[in-house]
C-alpha cells in the first residue's frame, strides 16, 4: 500500500502529461526526420514523392563516407580515453580516499564544471590551443620546442583535448555509482579465498562495475557522435563530424539532405545503444 | 607459553618487510591513480581559470597571454554593448526560460515518478520514452522539431518552441532523480499515515512530499541548469531573439575578443551562484527534516 | 585457558595480546587466545564488544596495532588475507552476485591455481556433499537464505583451510532453520577436523556449539572456558548477567571462614563459597551470582541464604515457570520453578525464597577492575 495503488487509473493520468510531451516533441519529430529524408522533389511539402535518391547521393560521395568513419573514429577514441581515465578517477575517489572530507572535496572539484555551460568550457580551451596559446607558450618556455606547434587550435587534436575534459565525467559518474554499491564484504571474501588485490579487481570489482562502464561508454559515445559545438568552436570550419554536416546542410537549406545525415546519425547511435543494452540492463541502475 | 612458538615465529625484520610488500603495492596504486586524478582535475580546471584570468586583461589585451595589464575594460564593454553584441537581453531570456523549465520539470517529474510507483501497465515503455529525451541528441531532436513546427506553420521563438524542447531534455533528468529518491523512500511511512485515516492525497502532501523534497529540489536544479546552458536544442527552435548560449556562439563566429571571456566568466560565476543557492536550499531542507525527527 | 597440557604442534591459532584502536576507540584490547587442533570456538558478546574485529584480525582484514597472530604455529601478523591458511564465512554470506554457484564454489581452488579438471571434479563432490548440486548453474539472487548459507559454506570449505572463521553465520537465517543448520555445522566441523571460530551474540548458539566459549565485553575477554564452566562458574558480574538465568548480587565482603565468605547486601547477608579465589579483604566490594533454577521457594528454614520478594510476572518456557520478582531494594530476582505439581506463585504474591551456600558463585574481584 502506498499513496498510489498498483494499476490505478490515477497512474495513467499522472503519466499522461510527461508521455504526451515526449511523444509530441521527441518521437514525432524523430519520425518526421525519417520521413523527410525520403522526400523527393524540391518543395518542402508533405505531398513530396518518396524516393531513395537522397540516400543514394549520400552514399555515392566518398567524402561523406569518410566523415561517417571519422565520426566513429572520434567516438571510439574518446571512449577509450575517457573510459580509462574515468575508471581510474572513479576508483581512486571511491576506493583509495578514505577521508570523507577529502572525498567530498574531490567529488565536487570533479563534478562542478559539469554544471556549467559546455559551450563556455569549450571556448575556454581556445586561449590554450592557439599558435600563441598557453600550451605553446609553455612548451617554448620549457625549451621543449623553439617553433610554436600548430597542431592544437583548428585541429582534431585540439577538439579531442577539449572533449576529454568535457566528457570524462560522463564516463566516470556511472562507475562511481556502481563502485559505491559494491559491498566491501565481497572483496574481502575474495581475499580470504586467496585472491590477490589485482585478481580481486579483475574477477570481482570490475565485473560488478561493468554496467557502469557500459553506461558511461554509451553516454560518451552519444555525446561525441552528436557533438558539433566543440568541433565548431575549436576545430573552426576546417573540420567537421556528422553533426556539423547536418548543420551545414540545414543552413544551406538542403533540408532533405540534412535529414538523411540525421537519420544515419540516429541509426549509428541506436546501433551503439542496442549493443550496449545487450550487455547491461539500464533499468537496474535506478534500483 | 610453550617455547616452541618462539622458534617458529619469524624475525621481526622479515615480518616488517612482508608487511611493507603488499601495503607498498596498494599504496603505489593509490599514488598512481591519485596523480592521474589530480592531473585530470588540473586539466579540467585550468582552462576555466585561464578564461577567468584573461577576462580581466587590459584594453589592448588579446585572446591569449600576455594580458597587457589588468582591468575591467572587457566587462565595461560588455555592459555598454551596442545592440549587435548586447548580452543583457539574451541573459534575461535564458534566465526566464530556465526558471520555466525548472518549474515544469519539477511538476512533471514528480507526477511521472509517482505514476511509475503505481506500476501501471506499460510503465516500462514509459520509462524508456522518458529516457529517450536524454539519449536522443539535441541536434536531431532540435532539427526534427524545427521541421515539425515548419509543417505546422508555427514560428520558432525562445518562449514557445524552445521551451517545449528544453523540457524534453530536463524532464528525464528530473524524472530519474525522483525515481532514485522514491526507490530509497520507505513507503511504510505512507502506510502508517493511511492507516491513521489520511486520504491518499493528504498523505502524499503531508508525508511523502516533505520527505522527498530534497530530491524535488535536485530535479529543479537539473531543470534550471540544463536549460540555462542548452545550445543544440535552442539552435533550431529559438528564432530571432537569441538565448545566451546562442548569443555567445554568434559572437564567437563574428570575432573572438576577451569580451567573450568576460561573458563566459560571468555566466560561469552565475551558474556557481545558482548551484550554491540550490545546494543551500537542499542542505537547509535536510536539516529541517532531521530536526523534526524525534 | 583450555588445557595446560596443549603443546605448540597442536595449536591451530594463537593470539598474543592483540590490540586494535580506531582513533580514540579501542575495539580490541589485550586479547589472548589459544585454539587447539580442530576446536570449535565461539566468540560471544554483545554488539560492539570487539568479537568481529578480533575475527577480522585473524583473517588479516584488519591489522592489529599490537600483538602477534600465529596460525598453525606460523607468525602471520603482517600477512595479507590471501597468504593465510584460513577461510571466512561472512554475515550476509557475501556471495559474488555475478557468479554461478559452481563458479563461486570453485573460486578458492581457482585462486590456488589448480587445473580446471581437478576444480570441476572437486566442485562436483563438494556440491554433492552439501546437497546443492541442483543449484550449480544458479546465481545467488535466485537462492533462498538456507541455500545461500550452504553455498557460502561450500565456498569456504572447499580449500580445506586450517581455520574457518564464521561471522554470525546463521544470523541471517529464519529461526526455524537455525537448529538444523547448527547441528549440521557441528557435525561437519567434527568430521572435517577444521577449527571453527564462530562469532555470535546468541548464547544458545555459543553454548550448544562451542568446545570453547570466549565471552567478550568492551574490547576485552571477560571469561573463556567450556560452556559448562561458564554456565556453572561465571567469573565476572558481566558474564553472570549476560548468561541467561543468573541473578547477580552486589555487596560488601565480610569475614571468611572454612572457605565460605559472608557477603553483606542491601537485602540481607549471604554465604558464598570462595572456591579457588583468595578471600577478599573485609569491606571490599564483591559480587556473586546464583542461577534462577537453584533457588527454592518456601525454603527449608535451615537454608543460609534467604530473601523475601514480591512476584511481578510469570513467564512459561515449556516445563519451566520463570518468575520475575522484586526484592526489597527494588532489584529484580529471577526464579525458575519446575514441575507441574509445584504450588503456584501468582503475580502480586510475596514469597520467601532461599538457596544453599554452594549454589552461589563468587566473582573474581581482580577481573572487575
Amino acid at each position: 500500500m502506498s499513496t498510489i495503488r498498483a494499476n490505478s487509473p490515477a497512474a495513467y493520468w499522472l503519466a499522461a502529461p510527461a508521455a504526451l510531451w515526449m511523444l509530441a516533441a521527441v518521437v514525432v519529430p524523430t519520425l518526421l526526420l525519417v520521413w523527410v529524408s525520403f522526400w523527393g522533389g524540391r518543395a518542402f511539402s508533405t505531398a513530396s514523392p518518396l524516393t531513395f535518391d537522397n540516400y543514394l547521393r549520400f552514399f555515392s560521395n566518398q567524402a561523406y563516407l569518410g566523415l561517417v568513419a571519422a565520426t566513429f573514429g572520434q567516438a571510439l577514441l574518446l571512449m577509450a580515453i575517457t573510459g580509462t581515465l574515468g575508471y581510474c578517477i572513479a576508483y581512486f575517489m571511491t576506493m583509495k580516499v578514505s577521508n570523507a572530507r577529502w572525498r567530498t572535496a574531490l567529488f565536487l572539484a570533479f563534478i562542478i564544471p559539469f554544471w556549467t555551460s559546455t559551450l563556455i568550457r569549450a571556448i575556454a580551451w581556445v586561449p590554450f590551443l592557439g599558435v600563441n596559446g598557453v600550451i605553446n607558450q609553455a612548451l617554448i618556455g620549457l625549451g621543449l620546442t623553439t617553433k610554436p606547434v600548430e597542431a592544437f587550435l583548428y585541429s582534431m587534436t585540439g577538439v579531442t583535448m577539449a572533449q576529454v575534459s568535457l566528457y570524462t565525467m560522463l564516463a566516470a559518474g556511472p562507475v562511481v555509482y556502481m563502485l559505491t554499491s559494491i559491498q566491501p564484504a565481497l572483496r574481502e571474501a575474495a581475499m580470504t579465498l586467496k585472491a590477490t588485490p589485482f585478481t580481486v579487481w579483475r574477477r570481482i570489482t570490475f565485473p560488478l562495475t561493468l554496467p557502469g562502464v557500459v553506461i558511461g561508454q554509451v553516454l560518451v559515445f552519444l555525446n561525441v557522435m552528436s557533438d558539433f559545438a566543440t568541433v565548431a568552436t575549436i576545430g573552426g570550419n576546417k573540420h567537421a563530424l556528422l553533426g556539423n554536416l547536418v548543420l551545414n546542410f540545414y543552413e544551406g537549406s538542403q533540408i532533405r539532405f540534412a535529414a538523411v545525415v540525421a537519420v544515419l546519425l540516429m541509426v549509428c547511435m541506436l546501433a551503439g545503444v542496442a549493443l550496449a543494452l545487450r550487455v547491461v540492463d539500464i533499468r537496474k541502475l535506478g534500483t | 607459553m610453550p617455547d616452541g612458538t618462539l622458534l617458529q615465529a619469524r624475525p621481526a625484520a622479515r615480518r616488517k618487510a612482508q608487511r611493507f610488500g603488499h601495503k607498498f603495492r596498494s599504496r603505489l596504486t593509490g599514488w598512481v591513480l591519485g596523480t592521474v586524478t589530480l592531473l585530470f582535475l588540473l586539466y579540467q580546471w585550468l582552462p576555466i581559470f585561464t578564461l577567468g584570468l584573461l577576462s580581466f586583461s587590459g584594453p589592448t589585451g588579446g585572446t591569449t597571454f600576455p594580458m597587457n595589464g589588468v582591468s575591467l575594460h572587457w566587462y565595461r564593454e560588455l555592459w555598454d554593448a551596442s545592440i549587435m553584441n548586447d548580452f543583457k537581453p539574451p541573459l534575461g531570456r535564458s534566465f526566464v526560460l530556465a526558471l520555466a523549465c525548472s518549474a515544469t520539470t519539477v511538476v512533471l517529474s514528480v507526477m511521472a515518478a509517482q505514476a511509475v510507483r503505481g506500476r501501471f501497465r506499460g510503465n516500462g515503455l514509459f520509462f524508456y520514452l522518458l529516457l529517450l529525451g536524454i539519449m536522443a541528441p539535441g541536434i536531431l531532436v532540435g532539427f526534427g522539431f524545427a521541421l515539425l513546427m515548419r509543417l505546422l506553420g508555427v514560428d520558432p521563438a525562445w518562449d514557445s518552441t524552445a521551451f517545449v524542447l528544453h523540457v524534453t531534455y530536463t524532464l528525464p533528468f528530473g524524472f530519474l532523480t525522483m525515481l532514485a529518491v522514491f526507490n530509497r523512500f520507505d513507503s511504510r511511512l505512507e502506510e502508517a499515515a493511511l492507516t491513521l485515516g489520511a486520504s491518499r492525497w493528504t498523505t502524499f502532501r503531508r508525508v511523502t512530499l516533505p520527505i522527498v523534497l530534497p530530491g524535488v529540489i535536485g530535479a529543479g536544479l537539473f531543470g534550471f541548469s540544463l536549460s540555462y546552458d542548452e545550445y543544440p536544442r535552442s539552435l533550431f527552435t529559438t528564432g530571432a531573439d537569441l538565448t545566451l548560449p546562442l548569443a555567445v556562439m554568434a559572437q564567437l563566429d563574428r570575432q573572438l575578443t576577451p569580451e567573450l571571456y568576460a561573458i563566459g566568466t560571468a555566466t560561469t560565476v552565475f551558474s556557481f551562484v545558482a548551484i550554491g543557492i540550490f545546494t543551500f536550499a537542499f542542505w537547509a531542507m535536510r536539516q529541517s527534516l532531521r530536526g523534526r525527527q524525534p | 585457558m583450555p588445557d595446560g597440557s596443549v603443546t605448540i604442534s597442536q595449536l591451530d591459532l594463537e593470539l598474543r595480546r592483540i590490540r586494535k584502536r580506531y582513533g580514540s576507540f579501542t575495539a580490541v584490547d589485550d586479547v589472548s587466545l589459544q585454539v587447539g587442533k580442530g576446536q570449535f570456538v565461539c566468540l560471544l558478546g554483545p554488539s560492539g564488544c570487539g568479537k568481529t574485529t578480533t575475527l577480522r584480525c585473524i583473517a588479516g582484514l584488519e591489522e592489529p596495532d599490537d600483538g602477534d597472530i600465529l596460525i598453525g604455529g606460523k607468525e602471520v601478523t603482517g600477512d595479507p588475507p590471501w597468504k593465510r591458511d584460513i577461510a571466512m564465512m561472512f554475515q550476509d554470506f557475501a556471495l559474488f552476485p555475478h557468479m554461478t554457484v559452481a563458479k563461486q564454489v570453485g573460486f578458492g581452488l581457482e585462486m590456488l591455481g589448480k587445473p580446471k579438471a581437478e576444480i570441476a571434479k572437486r566442485v562436483a563432490e563438494v556440491l554433492k556433499a552439501f546437497e546443492i548440486t541442483s543449484l550449480a548453474e544458479r546465481k545467488p539472487a535466485s537462492l533462498s537464505g538456507g541455500q545461500k548459507q550452504r553455498v557460502a559454506l561450500a565456498r569456504a570449505m572447499i580449500t580445506e583451510p586450517r581455520i574457518l572463521l564464521l561471522d554470525e553465520p546463521i544470523g541471517a537465517l529464519d529461526y526455524s532453520l537455525r537448529e538444523t543448520v547448527m547441528l549440521e555445522l557441528k557435525m561437519l566441523q567434527q568430521r572435517s577436523g577444521i577449527s571453527f571460530i564462530w562469532v555470535t551474540h546468541d548464547q544458545n548458539e555459543a553454548f550448544s556449539l562451542g568446545d570453547l566459549v570466549v565471552v567478550m565485553n568492551h574490547a576485552k575477554i571477560e571469561q573463556q572456558g567450556t560452556p559448562e564452566e561458564i554456565l556453572a562458574r561465571p567469573r565476572t558480574p558481566f558474564v553472570a548477567g549476560f548468561v541467561q538465568g543468573n541473578n547477580v548480587f552486589h555487596g560488601e565482603a565480610g569475614t571468611a571462614a572454612g572457605g565460605v565468605l559472608r557477603v553483606a547486601c542491601p537485602v540481607g547477608e549471604f554465604l558464598v563459597p570462595l572456591a579457588d579465589l583468595p578471600a577478599p579483604a573485609p569491606g571490599a566490594a564483591v559480587s556473586f551470582s546464583v542461577r534462577a533454577e537453584r533457588i527454592a521457594d518456601r525454603p527449608d528454614p535451615t537454608l543460609p541464604n534467604r530473601v523475601t520478594a514480591r512476584c511481578t510476572a510469570v513467564e512459561f518456557f515449556g516445563a519451566v515457570r520463570r518468575h520475575i520478582l522484586e526484592l526489597a531494594d527494588g532489584e529484580v530476582l529471577k526464579y525458575d520453578q519446575f514441575g507441574a505439581l509445584a504450588p503456584r506463585i501468582l503475580p502480586g504474591q510475596t514469597v520467601d525464597l532461599g538457596w544453599r551456600a554452594e549454589d552461589s558463585v563468587l566473582h573474581d574481584a581482580v577481573l572487575q577492575g
